[in-house]
């Protein structure tokens, strides 16, 4: 049964995972939550303040030299990509059931595909005019999206612990999306 | 100085109980959702403004990077009430924590460190030069330590508290 399926290979993941013996340290936990955090803080000073250049603010600033700044907003998502994965791979029944984390990957991946389509559309066009360009219209309609976006990301994800899903018992399963497994049944 | 009367009745009020207590989603969860969300530009966009002091981005004149500075202030804002509220919410649980005392020290020193850089690259009509002023490094350098012990210590008050309640 594919509930039993996603038991053994939740239980063979979890239980031999050098990941889950770090996080499951004193303070692994919380130390990765703050750097969670800090990559947030990275990202939106870097990525959201270059939306915002593009949206007219600062405009003397040219949008290329604005854009230097985006590495670190890109550091900042891979920090937060590193930290998030020691969550799920520790806790893998907290995230996968949860919607609020559902939720935070459908705008991670709207962010993602938006951020593509600047650098497909734009990038070109914004990069190469004068230093106080007032950006084109689809580059601001892009902005505004990624900082809609981003902030959706966090919002989900600070709600995702008001989300967790009960343990849940094997007569109540009918579909094994519906809850977690539970600790109690491993 | 016993404080638990204080406590005790900051946590009988209607606005305590309806932060901790509400199911509604713009209660509790919301309040978090938006201390976030300020984090995010508060802390983000000091954290850029040091970045660009010590010397990352160099095409953009710092002087330019004042016209941010009413967003930080709007998120400092939303943080101040929303963090009020937190705190109406769970008084006990943060005053009684030292953690808490320190989480408020560091972000006092990262705001009068934005002030001071702010102060000596924000009305500078003769370029970047003193861009390059070690002091002014080490200054940005400074901040963004308080940023980052400021976050961690805010994430620590989850784990560190001694008293939930004033009745515990």
């Amino acid at each position: 049964m594919l509930r039993d399926l996603q038991i053994w290979l939740v239980n063979s993941t979890v239980a031999h995972s050098p990941v889950v013996d770090i996080m499951r340290t004193a303070w692994a936990w919380p130390i990765a939550e703050s750097v969670h955090f800090l990559g947030l803080c990275m990202l939106i000073g870097c990525i959201g303040t270059f939306d915002l250049r593009l949206l007219g603010v600062a405009k003397r600033v040219p949008i290329a030299a604005m854009h230097r700044l985006i590495p670190f907003g890109i550091l900042g998502f891979v920090i937060n990509i590193s930290s998030g994965l020691l969550f799920v791979l520790t806790e893998p029944d907290q995230y996968i059931y949860n919607p609020s984390f559902h939720i935070k990957l459908l705008f991670l991946g709207i962010a993602g595909m938006n951020a593509g389509m600047f650098y497909l559309s734009s990038y070109r066009q914004v990069f190469t005019a004068q230093a106080s360009l007032n950006a084109p219209l689809r580059a601001k309609v892009i902005a505004a999206i990624s900082l809609g976006a981003w902030i959706t990301v966090i919002v989900a994800g600070r709600l995702i612990t008001f989300y967790r899903p009960a343990p849940c018992s094997a007569e109540d399963v009918t579909w094994v999306l519906q809850c977690s497994p539970g600790k109690g049944l491993r | 100085m016993n404080i638990d009367p204080f406590l005790l009745w900051l946590e009988s009020t209607a606005l305590s109980q309806w932060v901790v207590g509400s199911p509604s989603l713009f209660a509790f969860p919301g309040i978090l959702a938006l201390h976030a969300i300020g984090m995010g530009f508060a802390v983000g966009i000091c954290l850029a403004l040091d970045l660009r002091v010590i010397g990352v981005a160099p095409g953009v004149r710092i002087a330019e990077m004042r016209r941010f500075v009413p967003m930080v202030w709007i998120a400092f804002w939303i943080n101040t009430i929303s963090g009020v509220l937190l705190l109406i919410g769970y008084p006990t649980k943060a005053l009684t924590n030292p953690v808490f005392y320190l989480k408020l020290l560091l972000i006092a020193v990262g705001l009068m460190l934005f002030g001071r850089i702010g102060r000596r690259v924000f009305d500078d009509t003769a370029g970047d030069g003193h861009a390059e002023s070690p002091a002014l490094r080490r200054l940005a350098i400074i901040s963004m330590v308080c940023w980052v012990g400021a976050i961690t210590a805010g994430r620590f008050l989850a784990y560190t508290y001694s008293r939930l309640t004033a009745l515990d």
